[in-house]
């Protein structure tokens, strides 16, 4: 599909840009999922005019403010994104292409780490965030890759082509079936259990379930959540900051024409407030530039 | 100019700098992406005091397995001649100083 304007991220920030984008005649397709966003659990009471809401009412009555203006909402996490030739191209889980002349970054933050024990004393040991990073050193050895999204989903179908043994831990099935159908079809074992420990003598020898399974292995994958917003901004050549947060200005534009972030990816404070004001500036921003371009 | 180290000039360099840092990373590493520039400037002040390197992992598989790189970015401290610590990850050049005994 087509778009002038791709919000990625559907939390309060997103939302505000694909409402006003649309407000602005752009035709506006939104990517992600609400119940990721950090409002959704939260009780909001302290942004004017709510003195306490729940987040996921807000979020679905601006998901409905959005689309009455005419924005589109995948309900699907980016897997992964380019630039080309003044556009930006994104695939989409069920392996959807979208292409956009604008871009907005509203993903918010994530949780990388499971805090659970022996994880940080095992990182770089056997611990790992970045399955693409680090595949090559596992060729032949077991892993086992820990996550419920598609994100996991992927990393555990790569991490098939190099292994010699792979497990794929979730507790929860929120990535797209066909993606984790290609991983276990490829061979990753499926455990559904929540991981209790990472546990080795100075290298990772096993992953300890909460049913009490033990899996031997060298190497603990960590994918939690979506892709990261972290690696769609690079994808789209934006360097992020070394806390993963993404540098605006004022007008919310990133170093990459075109590309405009929004909200809590931008840094503190993380409200509800400020990434509704931002996503607000995004979003008119986004369309101006896409206007500007026909 | 930070240099770029393989298999035929590891030893030396390891050898003839009494602190040498070696950043080890990959060309589809994200993260090791992002430490690039910080350690080009870390080479910057740290000019005069240690030897500051870079060494491709997917090029010279052999001395990732020598130094047992789980992961990358990382990054190997020898004093003279002697593996002394191995920092996993991305980290602001504050931490690598302070890490290194320079803050």
């Amino acid at each position: 599909m087509e778009a002038d304007v791709f919000v990625i991220g559907c939390g309060p920030a997103g939302l505000q840009a694909a409402i006003h984008a649309s407000r602005k005649k752009a035709s506006v397709a939104v990517a992600g999922k609400a119940a990721s966003s950090g409002a959704y659990g939260a009780v909001i009471e302290n942004y004017v005019g709510v003195s306490r809401r729940p987040g996921e009412e807000i979020l679905a009555e601006g998901r409905a403010q959005a689309e009455s203006f005419g924005a589109s909402f995948l309900d699907m996490n980016v897997i992964s994104a380019s630039a080309a030739d003044g556009r930006f191209r994104f695939v989409m889980e069920d392996g959807t292409e979208v292409s956009a002349k604008a871009v907005v970054i509203a993903t918010g933050i994530s949780r990388k780490a499971l805090g659970i024990p022996g994880e940080k004393d095992l990182l770089g040991k056997g611990v790992s965030y970045c399955a693409v990073c680090d595949c090559n050193f596992y060729k032949g050895r077991k892993v086992v890759v820990v996550g419920n999204d598609s994100e996991a989903a992927v990393s555990a179908r790569l991490m098939t082509s190099y292994a010699s043994e792979t497990h794929w831990v979730r507790w929860e099935e929120a990535a797209d079936p066909g993606l984790a159908s290609k991983a276990l079809d490829a061979g990753a074992v499926e455990h559904r259990s929540k991981p209790k420990a990472v546990e080795g003598d100075g290298k990772v020898e096993r992953l300890v379930l909460e049913d009490g399974e033990s899996i031997p292995t060298d190497g603990v994958f960590i994918e939690l959540g979506a892709r990261s917003s972290a690696y769609i901004a690079m994808d789209l050549g934006v360097m992020p900051e070394i806390d993963d947060t993404i540098r605006i200005g004022a007008d919310c534009s990133t170093e990459v024409q075109g590309v405009f972030a929004c909200g809590d990816v931008t840094g503190r404070p993380w409200q509800v407030a400020k990434a509704v004001g931002q996503g607000c500036v995004a979003g008119m921003s986004a369309a101006d530039y896409a206007r500007r371009l026909e | 100019m930070v240099t770029e180290l393989n298999e035929s000039n590891f030893d030396s360099f390891v050898n003839d700098n009494s602190l040498a840092i070696i950043d080890c990373w990959a060309p589809w590493c994200g993260p090791c992406r992002r430490m690039g520039p910080i350690i080009e400037e870390l080479a910057e002040d740290l000019k005069g005091k240690a030897g500051v390197a870079k060494l491709n992992t997917d090029e010279n598989q052999a001395i990732a397995v020598r130094f047992n790189i789980n992961a990358i970015p990382t990054i190997l401290v020898f004093r003279n001649n002697v593996l002394v610590d191995t920092l996993v990850g991305l980290r602001p050049k504050e931490d690598l100083l302070s890490a290194l005994g320079f803050q």
